[in-house]
Order: C-alpha cells, then sequence, then structure tokens
C-alpha cells in the first residue's frame, strides 16, 4: 500500500504492507532514526511521537494508519539553525539522559505534557513520565529538568 | 516482533464494517485504538486473516449526553472520557477510572469500547461500568441488540460478542441523583496491569460494588454500604498460592472505593 | 560539569545498532528452542526456504566448525567444565530460547515468518530447575558428571577452630532471584565480509571481547576481524559477552557476499540474553558474645543456567572473594558448588556478584546482632577493617587497597539522618504501623588488568584522544575529556575522544566500573607525558602538532565501598513495601565528575530497588521463563522513586595516578542489603526473621498474617 505521512512538516511517501508498524517506517521508511523501538508492546516508551501533538506509542501504531496524518518526531524539537529547545538544554544540565536511548521518547511525552500542564506538581510529572521507562538514570534527573524546563517555559 | 501478514481495510462507514466482519472465509479483528491488539499482533498472538480499521468510520467517533445518558461511541478515546467536562461532573466515576488506563500514550488511541470488547480481566472500565448499569448495543449485518454487563462479559478476553459483531456504543444512564462513586486499584507500579481493584457506587442504603481480579470477568455485587467490602470479598472463590493475600487486597480497595463513594 | 555529548543524544542523531544503514542488508530471525531440554532431531526447512524474500536458512549442522561453541570462562583455582555456548545448537537444546537455526531474509518480517515454516523434531527431556538438586538428575552435557560447570573451594585460617570457640553460630539461607538486566536498546549486531575481513559492528559494552570471542568460535584473528561498537543503549553487563548468534550472522554474511543484521527484539532479549544474580546460599556465621566475627562459613549453589560463557563464573566467584564483606574475619571456608540447570546462562549484571555478597554478609551481621541481643551498628564497627589496616589481604585472598568503612557509616547515619529515622520508626511502631531501619555496607571490586590510550596533538592544536574503554551512558566523552584536560593543560571542549573500533586500539573494556580507574588512568598517564615533552620542550602542549603519547595502563585491583541506609514500611492491609527514605554513601576514591557520578548512584539505586520491590525472573515446572515480556516482568517507573540522597566520601586508591576507583555499581551492590536489613528490622517484632527479595505485597501480607493479629 502506497501511503503519504507529513513527518515534522515534510511529507514522507512509502510503500508498505498493512502490518508495518509505524515505528519502523519512521525509522527505516522516512529514515528518521531519532525515534527508538525498545519493546514493540507498548510499555517502553521509547518509540513514543506526536500525532497531531498528541503523545503516541508508533509501536502500536500500523504505518497504514499515519496515512494523510501529521506527526512529529525527536528532531522537530531542536531549533534548525542550531541549538536546543528548552526542554532539551534542561536535560542536559540536570544529567537526564545516560545512554540516551530513552530520551526521545522522553521527550515528545513530556513536550506534549508540558503543553497541557504548563505549571505540573512534581506528582504531576511523576505520574506523567511513568509511560516511559528509563534503565540508566533513576529518573531523578529527569524530573528536575522537567521541573526546570516548566519554569523556562512558562516564564511569559 | 512483526505481525504475521494480514489483509487490511479502512472503510468510512459503518455498513462496510459490518460487511467485512460478516465474512465467514475469514478470521477478521477489528482495529480500533490497537493498544491491546497491536501488541497481540506483534508477539503473534493474534494472527488474523484481516484487520478491519475503524478509525476511518466517523460517525462512530462520539461521546456525548443524549436524553440524560451519556453515550460513547465506538471510536471515544480513554483521553476523551478523561477531558470531558460532562463526564467529570455526571459520571465522575468514569472519569476516576480512566485515570488509571495506562499512561496518557495509551489513553490518547485506547477507545473505551475497544477496552471492554477485550475484556482483559486486569481494564479499569469494564468494572466501573459494571455498577454503573450500562447497556451495550451491539450491531452486525444480521441487526441490533442490547446486553448488560452481566449478558456481555463471559470469561478471559471473551464477551458474547459474535465473530460478525461489532460494539457500536455504550450506553451509561445517569447514576441515582445524589449518588457517590469510588475507584481504588494496586498495581505493581504506576500505570501497569492492575492486581486488584474495586469501582464503587453508593446511594442512600444501597451500595454497589465490582470487583477487578476476583476474576476472569467483573463480579458485581449490591448490599448494604456498611456490609459490603466484608460479604462480598467472602463470597470469593479465588484460587492460587496468594489467593488469601489477593482476598485481602480486594477487600482492602473495596473499602477505599467505598469510603470515596461516601465521601 | 554537563555532557557535551548529550547534543546529539538529545536531538536524536546518535547511531545505535539499528540505525546503521548498509546497502543490501539482509535482517536474521532465530528459530528457538520452545523447549527447557529436548533431544534435536531433524530439521525441515524447505518451505521456509520457498518463502519469497528468504536468503538461506542455516543450522547447527550447516555451520559446523566454521562457528565453534564461544569459550567458556576459568576461574582462578576453580575448575569449569567445558561447555561453552554453541552458535546453534546441535544435538540438544539446554534452555528454552536456545537458538537453533538462522533464517535470513529481504526483512525482518519475512525472516519471522520464515521461521515458523522451520520444521524442528524436539523429542522433550526431562528440565532441570534447581541448583541445589541438579546432581541427581539427567546430565545435560556428555562428559559433565554431576552436572558440575564450576567448582571453586578455598578456606583460610582455622575456621574449625573458630567455630569451635564461638559463643554463638549463626545460619540462615538464602535465595536470591534471577533478573534480566533489560536495557531499553536490545542486543544487536551487523556482520559484513569484505574480501578475507569480517567486520561485526556489535551493540556491545567494548569492541575487544567480542573480538576475542568471536576470533575463538570463527577462527579469525585481528587481522580478519574487525569489531565496531556504535552508539549503545545501555547494557548493564548484558552485552559484555558476546551473543552466540552474532558468529550464526558472521557465517551468514560469508555465504550470501551481504550484510546481515540481527536486530534482537524484546521477547528475544527475555529468553535469550543472559540472565543476571540466581543464587540459593548457605551460610554461618561464629561469634563471641560481644559481637566479634570469628569466622564464616558459606556454600553457594549459583544457577548458572545450560551453558556456561566467558564470565558466567565471574559473579558466584565474585562472590565467595567478597563474602567477608567489610569486616576483618580471621578465618573463613567458601565453596561453590555450580551446577547446570535448563535455563539460559547467567552473567554478569550491574553488581556481578558483589550485591549477592554484600546481601548475604550484612544479613548475617543483622541476625548475629539479633541472636546476641545487640545493635546491628555496634557490631558493624566491632569488625570493620580498620582504617590503618590497609591495603587489607582478605581471607580470601584480594587485598583492598584503601578504604575507611567506619566513616562511610558514620557519614550514611548523619545523611540519613538516622536519628530521625529511628524517632519516625519508634513512633510509628506505637501506632502500629510496621516500620524498619537498616544499613548495609558495602565492598566493590573494581579495576584491575590493563587499559590503552592514545593522546594525539593535532596539527591545528586539538587534542585527539582514543581509548579502549566504551561508553554505553557513562559519559566518558565528558569524563575522559576533562582528565586528559586537566593534564594538558586545555580546554576541556579542545579534547575529542574517539573509541569503540578494535582496529584502532587493543584494549581490555568497559565492566566492572573500571572506566575511570583504568581508562581514565591510561589517558592521564599518555597526557601527563604529553604535558612532559611540551615542558621540556619549553612550549604550550597545543604546539606538539603531531606529538603522540601512548599509554598501556595497568593494575591491581581496586575496591570501593559505602555505605547505605533505608526507612521501610509494610502497609498492613496489603503488604505494600513503602520505601520511605533511602541515604546512599559511596567511597568511590576521586570522583572526576561528581554529576555524572551521582547519575550512577542514581541510576544503579533505582536498579537496586527494582530487584526489592518487583523484578524477578521466574521459570515454572517446565523450565518455562515466566516473566517474558515487560507485561510479566516489571521494572520500576518516576512515580516509584523514593527521595535518594547521595554523598560521596573519597579515599583515593593509591593504585592509579587518578586515586580513582569504581561508581557504576554501588547503588545495585548496597541497595538491596541495606533494604533487606530494614524489611527485617520492621518484621522482627512478628516473629519473622528473614525475607528474600523480591519483598512483594502478596509475600509480606502472608508473613504478617501467620505472625497473629
Amino acid at each position: 500500500m502506497r501511503i503519504s505521512v507529513e513527518i515534522n512538516g515534510r511529507s514522507h511517501e512509502g510503500e508498505v504492507e498493512p502490518r508495518t508498524l509505524l515505528s519502523d517506517f519512521i525509522r527505516h521508511g522516512a529514515g528518521l532514526h531519532g525515534t527508538h523501538v525498545g519493546c514493540e508492546h507498548g510499555v517502553c516508551g521509547a518509540c513514543t511521537v506526536q500525532l497531531d501533538g498528541e503523545p503516541v506509542r508508533s509501536c502500536l501504531m500500523l504505518a497504514v494508519q499515519a496515512d494523510g496524518r501529521s506527526l512529529r518526531t525527536v528532531e522537530s524539537l531542536a531549533p534548525p539553525e542550531g541549538g536546543l529547545h528548552p526542554l532539551q538544554a534542561a536535560f542536559q544540565e540536570t544529567h537526564a539522559l545516560q545512554c540516551g536511548f530513552c530520551t526521545p521518547g522522553f521527550l515528545m511525552s513530556i513536550e506534549a505534557f508540558l503543553r497541557e500542564h504548563p505549571q505540573p506538581t512534581e506528582h504531576e510529572i511523576r505520574e506523567a513520565l511513568a509511560g516511559n521507562l528509563c534503565r540508566c538514570t533513576g529518573y531523578k534527573a529527569i524530573i528536575e529538568a522537567v521541573e526546570r524546563a516548566a519554569e523556562r517555559l512558562h516564564r511569559p | 516482533m512483526k505481525p504475521a501478514p494480514f489483509a487490511y481495510d479502512a472503510p468510512r462507514q459503518l455498513g462496510e464494517v459490518l460487511e467485512l466482519l460478516a465474512r465467514e472465509d475469514e478470521d477478521v479483528k477489528v482495529l480500533a485504538g490497537g493498544q491491546s491488539l497491536v501488541p497481540l499482533l506483534n508477539f503473534r498472538l493474534a494472527r488474523p486473516d484481516r484487520l478491519v480499521d475503524l478509525n476511518g468510520v466517523e460517525s462512530l467517533a462520539y461521546l456525548r449526553v443524549e436524553d440524560g445518558a451519556l453515550r460513547i461511541g465506538a471510536l471515544a478515546r480513554h483521553a476523551d472520557l478523561e477531558r470531558s467536562a460532562e463526564v467529570a461532573s455526571g459520571w465522575p466515576l468514569l472519569a476516576e477510572a480512566v485515570r488509571h488506563v495506562g499512561h496518557p500514550q495509551i489513553r490518547v488511541r485506547g477507545t473505551v469500547c475497544g477496552s471492554v470488547a477485550h475484556a482483559d480481566p486486569a481494564a479499569e472500565l469494564p468494572v466501573a461500568l459494571c455498577v454503573l448499569d450500562v447497556r451495550f448495543h451491539v450491531r452486525s449485518v444480521r441487526g441490533s441488540r442490547v446486553l448488560g454487563a452481566d449478558e456481555l462479559f463471559l470469561g478471559f478476553l471473551t464477551t458474547s460478542l459474535e465473530p460478525d459483531e461489532l460494539l457500536v456504543e455504550i450506553e451509561v444512564p445517569a447514576p441515582p441523583a445524589g449518588s457517590g462513586t469510588g475507584f481504588a486499584e494496586h498495581a505493581r507500579t504506576h500505570g501497569d496491569f492492575a492486581l486488584g481493584g474495586a469501582a464503587a457506587l453508593v446511594a442512600g442504603e444501597e451500595a454497589r460494588l465490582a470487583l477487578l481480579g476476583a476474576g476472569p470477568v467483573p463480579v458485581r455485587f449490591d448490599g448494604a454500604p456498611g456490609d459490603l467490602p466484608d460479604a462480598a470479598v467472602a463470597d470469593l472463590s479465588l484460587t492460587g498460592p496468594d489467593a488469601e493475600w489477593r482476598r485481602a487486597l480486594l477487600r482492602e480497595l473495596a473499602r477505599d472505593a467505598l469510603e470515596r463513594a461516601v465521601a | 560539569m554537563p555532557r557535551r555529548e548529550d547534543v546529539r543524544f538529545l536531538r536524536g542523531e546518535a547511531t545505535y545498532l539499528d540505525d546503521i544503514e548498509l546497502p543490501d542488508l539482509l535482517e536474521a530471525a532465530f528459530v528457538r528452542s520452545p523447549f527447557a531440554h529436548a533431544r534435536l532431531g531433524a530439521i525441515d526447512v524447505e518451505a521456509a526456504l520457498a518463502l519469497p524474500g528468504v536468503a538461506a536458512v542455516f543450522t547447527g549442522a550447516d555451520l559446523g566448525k566454521r562457528a565453534r561453541a564461544l569459550p567458556a570462562g576459568a576461574v582462578d583455582d576453580g575448575i569449569v567444565a567445558d561447555a561453552g555456548h554453541p552458535v546453534l545448537a546441535r544435538d540438544r537444546v539446554r534452555y528454552a530460547g536456545e537458538a537453533v537455526a538462522l533464517v535470513v531474509a529481504e526483512s525482518r518480517a519475512v525472516a519471522e515468518d520464515a521461521a515458523e515454516l522451520v520444521d524442528v523434531d524436539y523429542e522433550p527431556l526431562q528440565p532441570v530447575l534447581d541448583p541445589r538438586t541438579a546432581a541427581g538428575m539427567p546430565l545435560l552435557h556428555d562428559g559433565v558428571a554431576d552436572n558440575r560447570l564450576v567448582t571453586w573451594q578455598r578456606t583460610h585460617g582455622d575456621v574449625e577452630g573458630a567455630f569451635a570457640a564461638a559463643d554463638r553460630v549463626v545460619s540462615q539461607s538464602f535465595h536470591i532471584p534471577r533478573l534480566v538486566a533489560a536495557p531499553i536498546e536490545t542486543r544487536g549486531a551487523i556482520a559484513r565480509v569484505e574480501g578475507d575481513v569480517l567486520t561485526v559492528w556489535c551493540s556491545a559494552q567494548d569492541p575487544h571481547r567480542p573480538l576475542a570471542q568471536l576470533g575463538v568460535s570463527l577462527g579469525r584473528g585481528p587481522d580478519s576481524l574487525r569489531v565496531v561498537v556504535p552508539d549503545v543503549g545501555g547494557a548493564f553487563g548484558s552485552k559484555g559477552v558476546v551473543a552466540p548468534e552474532v558468529a550464526a550472522i558472521a557465517c551468514a554474511a560469508e555465504d550470501l557476499g551481504r550484510p546481515v543484521r540481527w536486530t534482537e527484539d524484546r521477547a528475544e532479549n527475555f529468553l535469550a540474553a543472559y540472565q543476571g544474580r540466581g543464587l540459593d546460599a548457605d551460610v554461618e556465621l561464629a561469634v563471641s558474645a560481644e559481637g566479634r566475627i570469628l569466622g564464616l562459613r558459606a556454600t553457594l549453589y549459583p544457577d548458572l543456567g545450560a551453558y556456561l560463557y566467558a564470565t558466567t563464573a565471574v559473579a558466584p566467584h565474585t562472590t565467595a572473594m567478597l563474602i567477608t564483606g567489610a569486616y576483618d574475619v580471621a578465618a573463613a571456608s567458601v565453596e561453590v558448588v555450580g551446577a547446570a540447570t535448563t535455563k539460559v546462562p547467567t552473567g554478569p549484571y550491574r553488581g556481578a556478584g558483589r550485591p549477592e555478597a554484600a546481601f548475604l554478609v550484612e544479613r548475617m551481621v543483622d541476625l548475629a546482632a539479633r541472636e546476641l541481643g545487640l545493635e546491628p551498628l555496634d557490631v558493624r564497627r566491632r569488625n570493620f577493617v580498620r582504617p590503618d589496616a590497609f591495603p587489607y589481604e582478605t581471607p580470601m585472598g584480594w587485598t583492598y587497597d584503601s578504604g575507611d568503612f567506619e566513616r562511610c557509616l558514620d557519614a550514611v547515619l548523619e545523611l540519613a539522618p538516622l536519628a530521625r529515622w529511628q524517632e519516625l520508626r519508634d513512633a510509628a511502631r506505637v501506632e502500629g504501623r510496621v516500620v524498619g531501619v537498616g544499613v548495609g555496607m558495602y565492598i566493590e571490586r573494581a579495576g584491575g588488568l590493563w587499559e590503552s590510550a592514545v593522546v594525539r596533538v593535532e596539527p591545528d592544536g586539538r587534542v585527539v584522544v582514543r581509548t579502549g574503554s566504551s561508553p554505553h551512558g557513562q559519559g566518558h566523552e565528558t569524563t575522559f575529556a576533562q582528565i586528559a584536560a586537566d593534564e594538558l593543560g586545555v580546554e576541556p571542549q579542545a579534547v575529542e575522544l574517539r573509541w569503540g573500533d578494535s582496529g584502532e586500539l587493543p584494549g581490555v573494556g568497559t565492566f566492572a566500573s573500571r572506566s575511570v580507574a583504568m581508562g581514565g588512568s591510561a589517558v592521564a598517564s599518555a597526557a601527563r607525558e604529553l604535558a612532559e615533552r611540551a615542558r621540556d620542550a619549553g612550549v604550550s602542549v597545543t604546539d606538539l602538532g603531531g606529538a603522540e603519547a601512548e599509554s598501556r595502563f595497568s593494575s591491581g585491583l581496586v575496591f570501593a565501598s559505602g555505605a547505605y541506609a533505608a526507612l521501610v514500611e509494610i502497609e498492613r492491609a496489603t503488604g505494600r513495601l513503602l520505601v520511605l527514605g533511602l541515604a546512599a554513601v559511596d567511597d568511590s576514591g576521586r570522583i572526576v565528575n561528581p554529576l555524572l557520578a551521582e547519575g550512577q548512584v542514581l541510576g544503579a539505586t533505582v536498579q537496586g530497588l527494582g530487584q526489592c520491590l518487583v523484578e524477578e525472573a521466574v521459570h515454572d515446572e517446565e523450565g518455562q521463563l515466566r516473566t517474558a515480556s515487560f507485561a510479566d516482568y516489571s521494572l520500576l517507573t518516576a512515580a516509584e522513586l523514593p527521595p535518594v540522597e547521595s554523598r560521596f566520601v573519597e579515599t583515593p586508591s593509591p593504585l592509579n595516578p587518578l586515586g580513582a576507583k569504581g561508581i557504576g555499581e554501588g547503588g545495585a551492590i548496597a541497595t538491596p542489603a541495606a533494604v533487606a536489613n530494614a524489611v527485617a528490622d520492621a518484621l522482627a517484632s512478628f516473629g519473622v526473621r528473614h525475607v528474600d527479595p523480591p519483598f512483594t505485597e502478596a509475600k509480606l501480607w502472608s508473613l504478617l498474617r501467620e505472625a497473629g493479629p
């Protein structure tokens, strides 16, 4: 089946089988490797992208379901001219990543979360983060990064 | 883990969906949110010949109040329930229960009807719907029928839906005036499958309780609020090495849910 | 100092194994045994081969001698069986998930389709599940009597005398379950043959061990084999030994003339990646009435699994060597009885034997204190190796380079703060709540062997450091740049780190928390040499354009240590364990980058907590892994994180120029010991003597209930 998916504002076309997972299309069809595959059963969250601005697990969608839809992946966060999105900068400052494999999934989940909850409590942050697994950091630095980013993004 | 091959249709009309489901020469499954089905496909535990993708049937995408009842269409997402002001004020039990469903990413895609039709015993919404005396509207090429909760859930991942039937709507009557509701659950980690849960509705001297994790389907008890946790839990026939712990856990969760309902 | 490498990871521009694109790449899937133990009969691949898109199917017979079993690792003064892991199973399969055939196809999906069509004749045999009783069971390996894979014994001092003289002998049996390392990136490799040279890209902890192990299996030396390690998404020990599957795809790549990739999926990782821990132990402590430890005896029954990898014996050996922990014990006798079971083999997983040692000795100390009616902290102080006793040789024969255990203990008591925790506990108990406080000391054996570095100043003044160490989250790009920059007197930004290519620089690798101590020291030595050259020449380092210095730094083992404390509550109604606070004091010698070091502590601690709260690899009576996906094997999320305070004590190591030890594993080593002691403290008044991890709701609730109302 031929599909056309808008990813980060650009159109990506490809020939897929119905069973092709969206995560595989993003990575190997569109060549965007920032989205990672950790489990293919919807638990680890490494594959999280945004569909119409909402965080979804791309391993639980078929590529054909994204035909004609608009996605954002981690590659869309940093400004094209260079530098980092405030959330990414916060991650670097607090050492919220070690091996980096889970990081894009966290970023896409959190970016959406902060848009909907610009002034979250620590409790709300922890619950929001529970949909992404990290095996390296122990989470404390990630929570701090989200708090820091929320402050900065909320500044008028 | 990649799925076994399958044919795929994405119809725009409910009639087409039902016709595809009616095919006798193929094992046809419905794809709505995919949060339960796609993992099974990836593990090759489900190997349908054909998937019918419901997501293009706009007529099924609704969550509305009509004649005082909440009507949840087949494509209403968990997130829609979570964000709806009408649900929060009129059916707070559902608003509370849905927040326990997995994680935000799951709730964005997963559908309420899909969760019910999947009938995972660890699912939160079936148990919550159980105390609300809901009606399940089912369609097929052969016609329509309406089921109560006690008629829908048969066993582990099994409902009384025939292979050609689609759960098109869940109709939730307004809870009795002045009633209160509560939900409680316990999982190993946040968002993990619930090991036990309870949904409660208290209206004066009448209480309804439904338990998650007491068996392969939600288990409902009615009685006086004071009697309920103990009576309900004592009645359960639980097996396995941790049976007594599960009984204690369910008692605790039932008490918690009832307390919230009364508060 | 924040990490420079973060930018590419944050922007999604890192290159992990599955991100590597090569032309004509084929994908691999494996046919895996559904039985824990079976005779392997005929394998019919016709239907699989006929599927469009399938390039080839290989069985063990097809590979023949081209791919020999991976080497089994030896252990000092021990006996290990010749039971290396075959590349593809031959006459028998010995664990559910063992690879039986390799399918290579145009896509992973097609390869999986074809794998299902491979028809294998299995004759199921009896599974062997319990290492304690494996000796009497059917033989798993011809010629390996009693199913004994590893035998090791050491006695030092007058153990008999110590036990005879003891006022009390404290005895306890322990069961430490297996764990799954579960890095978020699974294993994987790409093999490509061009001419005589096989290149393997491997998601691995370093290129050196795959180079050596594949070399043995495939009969290739460094001139015909090159291993390249890309960005790696975590390992925690599970990517140290090369997977036998990699040798299989190497053969396929050679035959097919096209590169072949194996990206392990999560289901395979659960089944076939070597698991961690898995130990039954019987321990006895001979103590005086005043709480002095006179002697220790232990028999360890590690659940090694079906085969020996190069490092399978390392964890139980390490447990045995560290069994006396932070304590000055004159006489000890330890035996390791390592029998085979029909399970996936075990191997190092964060801590690799040290968590088990800490768990055993710290529980024994608390039990001894309880039996003697003494305070556990007093018993510890009475028995610590004194600060002036270093270098201290343990009864088992390792020499602790430096340390101050009492200082660590005092630091954690202040950090917790223990006095406040004890007040909280006592007040809670009056209310009928079940609360406990526990402390766990730890010793971490780190460093050792050697590591290499080449430091070169480019004509434009940039510094390029090549290291044999290989990061997979540890932040070497930043830490090693700091080390080099310090020695050279330049800015860290001017230093670039290169690693991960066996063709560029030989080395030993990244494991056992050795990178800063060994790799960092090699970098420091080479950089220091350049700095001296510049000084002698009267120029600045950046004017040395084209100058290069190489260092191979070797040293004996270094020993990090620490003390952790935990405050816990057990909810009576549900049995749920709440960790209310965790305090971590780590002495890993001189700390180069405090931000990164703390990150290691927090990450390791949460893995340690996972072991306490939810993680356990469970096999059923058929030898099937019941916890075979994230649906059944839970990892902790941010929502479960308790308050954790971390502090460092520094007793530098005299064994390397940095004074460094190792910080990567302490949290995983000490946390279970501290939490276990806290749980036992909470349950003591309920007549409960000991609880093994994980401390699940059902387990704790049942114990409370048995104790009565």
